[in-house]
């Protein structure tokens, strides 16, 4: 690897995607430095979940090729993918609904755990270690996303803010290197919003994690993330700093509507 | 009559002296313990090994030792004194109750030093001024957020030369020199302690129970926060007061979860982990101290009152949740707890069957439930800041917990308090040993004591005023002393209200009785001799309200929505009749609104302890005030909304004048 190439996190090198006729993703590429923060943004149906999708691997774009960490992956099935460390966050939370926070943290854990279902079953020994070591990275990261009240809550009883609080947590529980946030912060009120925005921020600076996040509020984007690409009906049209992309036009004209005349 | 004429001298033809009828001297501190630094040394000599606090963390709690807090404190206090901290400088502290808040004191202290806490949520403004008028020379800020505020602020607050965070949380980025971290000082202190083994010692002797430990910042219900400057002494006489009634022991449990920046805390938390040796707990978080008070099953626990009448409510609410049978069986006894309080006031026998009742009560209902809210062991459970309704109080000790009312002040801390077994609902107990009171005219609450202050800080005009020659502190409250010596508190001199008929009324009287309701969240009683009767501003309790509209299909979007609904106005209608019922007709509420929004402290509608700012609420509702008196049904408010980032906005919303 040269090091321009260890420089980058992540390519997505020229893929597409369709859907029968629908084409979600038309020639999309761009590269993920390491230790970023990098937003996706668009107007509604640009393709920004799609492409979230084509990296975590639920979807397999027909043509290109998504390079992590210096490694051709496009072949790869979702859960492999997650186990070399992408992981991500899903815009209609996907949560364990009936099971407490801390369950659904604990069940993040499962791919890093080595006990057997016997040995899980009978609690002995090495699974009864592992299960503490892994309690004590969850509790670790409760107390990070300051979870500690709702440590014991059933997640469906948790209001949609917390919600999303605690799907970021399972995300960390899986100790990525890749973190894919789809919208983090949809549908929050101010304050929540900011308090997502600051444990960003924090996983950002405490573990030098790349992030790759997909978000509707500008204002937000425009102030936590250090490189922006715009999205539009499936095509890359800008790329840049965020104080690029806000002066672009295309992407003004994409967000507001082609000016009359 | 003889020995109540011994206890209430007649002075002066308008004033009584109370005092106590408990036969117990307060003695002398000795020279090696007038300090609590002196004290800390003496509990951690005795103590060693035991454990002195815990925190919860990580989903479990974790241990100190008085010894672990030996050397965490002296690391500390010697670090500080390396980066430049003197004798008599001044420390302001901000955060939530942590070890490390109670070791920052304590370490201050041994250096000479005097610290001020400050609320955690106190504006930049706010922040700015107690910190710039105590003169801190060092702030204590607990993590980002703080520091976050104390970077905001740093044009404002020149004479502070450094600020310490103890939660490292987010702060990996900031490299300011400007900033210290806890942890790191105390590592520092390690070698520093090595390199002279007993300066920590010599610092700590070095101090005599006349030096300022602490500035109380008096929430101030009128003006601007004035800084009460408490001695050393004061703080330990202060706890003598108490815990002479209400004993306390090494072998205790506290939570501390009231904050620092309350002097009660300071008082009866602080003082009495280093003068008696309790051991201390710290709740994970603020979401969670309900669960940990029931995890450690503390013997004593103070809250103000205000989270004393939220626990009721969420009592009475998890029954109304509850199964029928846990309905009835709590609709049994109940009414049977009440019969038996009934009979103790009177003191008189308590006939057989009901001795017999009361005890199956107790296996049904009263003891799972005090388990349910972490209150089996509990042996001095108090309440303090406004006082507490005597329903409130008749509700806790029905359910068996002996809630005592604790009435005092920022500048002279408990004054009296509820004997052993000697709890008259209706008054705020008797001083306590030490404390003499006096009542004068407009039946002002004088005291004497040697918790007295020393004057507030820079302010000799104001320290004239409130403390007199022959040492009485003026407390600006109201009261008169019952026949057996207890003291019945009315209300701030300034807030009591002249009926129409010329009787003279307490408005936190009626709104002590309109909050027992589980559905009444805070009531502002208005009236006065120039109207002809008495209204009220109510605030729904949110949650208990929302869920009583829930089980009736009523639908609602909002808080306003739901203030504003018929359904609920019949609701609040119906808690006011059965207020009415209990009071003199001319006390009697006429008319009332149910605020679109709650009081809000961070809109100055509350001090930080939940007292009502009267002034401020008259004024900013004055329309709404006037409608009641002019038959006017309807009031369109703009409200200005003041925003916890700083940021305004106004809110339209036509409120309602409802009749009873």
């Amino acid at each position: 690897m040269t090091d321009a190439e260890s420089a980058v996190k992540l390519h997505v090198q020229n893929i597409s995607l369709s859907f029968g006729g629908i084409r979600a993703l038309n020639d999309v590429d761009f590269s993920v430095r390491r230790g970023e923060i990098f937003a996706v943004i668009g107007p509604n149906g640009a393709g920004k979940t799609s492409l979230i999708n084509s990296i975590n691997g639920f979807y397999h774009p027909q043509s290109g090729a998504v390079i992590f960490d210096g490694q051709d992956i496009t072949p790869l099935p979702a859960y492999k993918r997650a186990k070399m460390g992408i992981s991500r966050t899903f815009q209609n939370i996907a949560l364990y609904t009936n099971m407490t926070t801390l369950d659904n943290l604990m069940a993040a854990r499962h791919i890093h755990m080595k006990s057997n279902m016997l040995t899980g079953a009978l609690f002995i020994g090495p699974a009864k270690r592992e299960e503490i070591e892994h309690r004590r990275k969850v509790e670790e990261i409760i107390d990070f996303l300051e979870m500690e009240a709702i440590r014991k809550t059933i997640v469906g009883n948790l209001s949609y803010g917390l919600r999303k609080r605690v799907e970021l947590g399972r995300a960390l529980a899986l100790e990525p290197t890749l973190l894919l946030l789809d919208e983090p912060m949809a549908g929050m009120n101010v304050e929540e919003k900011e308090d997502m925005a600051r444990f960003i921020l924090d996983i950002h600076e405490r573990q030098g994690m790349t992030i790759v996040l997909i978000e509707h509020d500008m204002g937000l984007v425009m102030d936590i993330s250090h490189r922006v690409v715009a999205l539009d009906f499936g095509q890359k049209i800008a790329q840049g700093t965020p104080d690029d992309i806000k002066r672009d036009p295309r992407v003004i004209k994409a967000y507001l509507g082609q000016e009359a005349g | 009559m003889a020995a109540q004429v011994q206890h209430q001298e007649k002075q002066q033809s308008d004033s009584v002296i109370l005092r106590s009828k408990e036969p117990i001297e307060l003695h002398p501190l000795a020279p090696d313990a007038d300090t609590l630094p002196k004290n800390f040394l003496l509990r951690v000599r005795e103590l060693g090994d035991k454990v002195a606090v815990r925190k919860k963390r990580y989903g479990i709690w974790l241990a100190y030792s008085w010894n672990d807090s030996y050397r965490i404190v002296r690391n500390f206090c010697l670090a500080l004194v390396e980066m430049g901290l003197q004798r008599g400088d001044k420390v302001a502290i901000i955060g939530e109750n942590d070890p490390q808040f109670y070791w920052a004191q304590i370490a201050i202290w041994a250096a000479g030093g005097t610290t001020t806490a400050i609320f955690t949520d106190a504006g930049l403004q706010e922040l700015a001024y107690v910190v710039d008028n105590s003169d801190a020379a060092y702030l204590i800020a607990h993590d980002q957020e703080q520091v976050d505020k104390a970077l905001a602020i740093r044009d404002k607050i020149p004479n502070v030369r450094r600020v310490i965070y103890w939660d490292d949380k987010g702060m990996w980025a900031y490299d300011d020199p400007w900033l210290a971290c806890f942890d790191i000082m105390v590592d520092e202190g390690e070698s520093l302690a090595a390199a002279q083994p007993n300066r920590f010692e010599e610092l700590i002797a070095q101090g005599s129970g006349d030096d300022i430990a602490l500035f109380s910042y008096t929430s101030g219900t009128t003006s601007l926060p004035k800084g009460a400057m408490i001695r050393h002494r004061n703080l330990m006489y202060g706890n003598r007061h108490v815990i002479n009634i209400a004993p306390t022991y090494p072998t205790d449990e506290y939570v501390s979860f009231s904050p620092l920046a309350w002097i009660t805390e300071q008082s009866l938390g602080l003082t009495g982990h280093v003068v008696s040796g309790v051991t201390v707990n710290f709740p994970e978080s603020a979401g969670t101290v309900q669960n940990d008070i029931r995890e450690i099953a503390p013997s004593s626990l103070l809250f103000p009152s205000r989270i004393w009448e939220g626990l009721a409510s969420t009592m009475q609410m998890r029954i109304n949740d509850s199964t029928w049978i846990n309905r009835a069986l709590f609709a049994t006894f109940l009414p049977i707890a009440y019969k038996v309080i009934d009979y103790e006031d009177a003191e008189k026998p308590i006939p057989l069957h009901l001795r017999l009742l009361r005890a199956v009560g107790e296996t049904a209902v009263f003891a799972p439930l005090r388990n349910m809210i972490g209150m089996t062991r509990v042996r001095n459970a108090f309440t303090s800041g406004s006082t507490l309704s005597p329903d409130q109080l008749r509700f806790f000790r029905a359910v068996g917990v002996e809630l005592k009312n604790l009435y005092g002040s920022t500048e002279c801390q408990a004054h009296t308090l509820h004997y052993k077994g000697n709890v008259k609902l209706a008054t705020v107990g008797a001083p306590a040993p030490g404390v003499e009171i006096r009542i004068v005219e407009n039946n002002e609450i004088l005291i004497r004591s040697r918790a007295v202050f020393a004057g507030y800080y820079k302010d000799p005009e104001k320290t004239a005023k409130a403390l007199d020659t022959d040492g009485w502190f003026h407390t600006g409250d109201a009261g008169y002393a019952d026949p057996d010596g207890h003291l019945i508190y009315l209300d701030r001199v300034s807030d009591m209200i002249e009926l129409a008929n010329g009787e003279a009324f307490s408005p936190q009287y009626i709104e002590g009785r309109l909050k027992f309701s589980p559905y009444i969240q805070d009531v502002m009683a208005v009236g006065g001799s120039d109207t002809h009767f008495v209204t009220a501003i109510i605030n729904i309790e949110f949650d208990n309200v929302a869920r009583w509209a829930e089980k009736n299909r009523i639908s609602f979007t909002t808080f306003v929505d739901l203030s504003q609904r018929p359904e609920v106005q019949d609701l609040i209608r119906r808690e006011v009749h059965r207020v009415n019922e209990t009071l003199p007709p001319a006390a009697q509420l006429q008319k009332f609104v149910v605020l679109h929004k709650a009081f809000d402290a961070d809109e100055n509608e509350l001090t930080r302890t939940r007292k009502l700012r009267r002034r401020t609420l008259e004024q900013k509702y004055a329309d709404l005030i006037h409608a009641m008196y002019h038959n006017i049904d309807e009031v369109i408010v703009r409200a200005e909304v003041k925003y916890r980032d700083g940021r305004t906005g106004t809110v339209d919303t036509a409120v309602k004048v409802c009749s009873v």
